[in-house]
């Protein structure tokens, strides 16, 4: 986050005062000045300031009166009162009622201006890093909310599935037909794992500390097309590779891992039966700073509609074959982790195209 | 003797259509069970087929993509009258959220919420057969 100056409003009748106090703050602060109280009102109306100072003996109002009357609407800035010596009563009474955070002297000093300017500074910086904080662990909360809400219900609908079956096949007096059965459960608990791999991976991916090493595109595609190629849905697709790598790649094996296993794993999982030649085509130009990632495939498709919403978590798309909606998500924290990009072009019926940019990490 | 009833079954997981057709027609409560892996097909078969649609009951899956349970309860409440009398809804589900259960037993249109997996006797009490 880049340094911001420190946003001043300074009121006070007598101009002299104000000039003075412009010329030799401006170059730290970003100072606005009026000798108008229904001015500065407007003032603060238009402009977020960090701090507001002033003066105690003004016309229409005092100093205090003024901070009184604008505190409710504008609780943000930190007030600093500016008297003479005559209203030191006024001013300790300000500061005990909350009023005024505090006050200042006049004739004023530099040094002493500048000081309770900074200390005023950091409460305000610390009330509104608090406030940005609350923020933050709320959304956190809610995100958690929901996580919570959906990796139950797919935790547990698996189960209640190999729970029915298991009651459906003690009314079976067919002894046949409990091999059937017991595909199901099969299918049900292969489900229920893959779903909880799902959740590790985005546990790591989330939680994990990023070790970075030097890649080889080669070899990690050749593992991960290792791991899939005996998957009972994998049927006839057949899987071509282009993989280019010049220069030395920096990143995260383990999230590079789970992009490739996601995007390659959709591909078997949507292949569109119905073609005669159901492919999925990978491939991988990388130089020493960019890596370029394509998967493409002529399986069912992503409806238009769907196309920018497949990255939220737990968002399923379509309804047959669909899994938990949790994949696409933690592919797209993953290559935002790198700092990467990920982009999509389907048409139902035709295949989808996955790209995917990441940048090299600098060791 | 009881007449048999229609069900029809609306739930996004290929496993439990399966299951749960099979298991209505072993239990002998019907013969006739009718599955939809989407609730947005449903319910297009429910305003297509308004007319000559017999009296059903539907078993109606909470979390399905697109549409969900609640989702197609909305929709369901828009329906003429007359169409809506020959439907009986309980919600099948396998959810334990209170907040799911708490809105499933205040909507006027779930007759119930059936817990996951489905028993046999607990829905037949449910039917008072």
């Amino acid at each position: 986050m880049s340094e911001k100056a420190i946003t001043i409003l300074y009121i006070d009748d007598e101009e002299h005062n104000l000039h003075s106090f412009k010329a030799s703050f401006r170059k730290q602060y970003d100072i606005t000045i009026t000798s108008s109280v229904v001015e500065a009102e407007q003032l603060l109306d238009d402009k977020d300031f960090c701090i507001i100072l002033a003066d105690q003996r003004m016309p229409v109002m005092t100093g205090v009166q003024f901070f009184e009357k604008i505190r409710t609407k504008f609780p943000k800035p930190i007030r600093i009162l500016i008297t003479g010596h005559t209203d030191i009563g006024a001013a300790i009474d300000a500061i005990n009622k909350g009023e005024v955070f505090r006050f200042i002297d006049k004739p004023w000093d530099y040094k002493y201006v500048e000081n309770a300017i900074s200390n005023a500074y950091d409460i305000y910086k610390t009330r509104e890093d608090l406030k940005q904080r609350n923020v933050e662990l709320q959304k956190a909360n809610e995100e958690l909310d929901k996580f919570v809400y959906s990796a139950s219900h797919d935790l547990r609908a698996p189960l209640m599935s190999v729970l029915g079956i298991v009651n459906l096949a003690l009314l079976e007096e067919d002894v046949k037909s409990q091999n059937e059965y017991l595909e199901l459960i099969r299918q049900s608990v292969k489900k229920l794992d893959t779903f909880i791999i799902n959740i590790i991976d985005y546990y790591k991916n989330a939680r994990g500390v990023p070790v970075v090493t030097d890649i080889s595109f080669e070899e990690l595609v050749t593992e991960v097309q290792a791991t899939i190629q005996y998957l009972p849905e994998y049927g006839n697709l057949k899987m071509t590779t282009d993989i280019q790598q010049d220069g030395i790649f920096n990143s995260d094996v383990m999230k590079l891992r789970i992009i490739f296993n996601n995007l390659i794993n959709n591909a078997i999982k949507f292949q569109d039966k119905t073609k005669a030649n159901p492919f999925v085509h990978l491939t991988v130009k990388s130089t020493d700073t960019d890596a370029r990632i394509i998967v493409e495939d002529n399986g069912t498709g992503i409806k238009e509609s769907d196309q920018d919403k497949i990255f939220k978590m737990f968002y399923r798309a379509g309804a047959t074959n669909s899994g938990s909606g949790i994949g696409l998500y933690i592919v797209h924290e993953a290559i935002a982790k790198l700092g990467g990009e990920i982009s999509v072009t389907s048409k139902i019926g035709q295949g989808s195209i996955f790209e995917i940019n990441i940048p090299s990490i600098n060791k | 003797m009881e007449p048999l009833l229609n069900f029809f079954l609306i739930d996004d997981s290929a496993f439990d259509l399966f299951i749960y057709e099979k298991l209505l027609i072993k239990s002998g409560i019907t013969n006739s069970v009718r599955t939809f892996n989407s609730a947005r097909d449903a319910l297009k078969h429910l305003i297509g087929q308004a007319d000559s649609l017999p009296d059903i009951i539907i078993l109606l899956d909470l979390q399905m993509p697109d549409m969900n349970g609640f989702e197609f309860i909305d929709e369901f409440d828009r329906l003429p009258d007359a169409l809506r009398q020959k439907i009986r809804i309980f919600m099948l589900s396998s959810t334990i959220d209170t907040r799911d259960i708490e809105k499933a037993k205040a909507s006027e249109h779930i007759i119930d919420l059936l817990p996951k997996p489905l028993e046999i006797p607990f829905l037949k009490k449910k039917l008072a057969i």
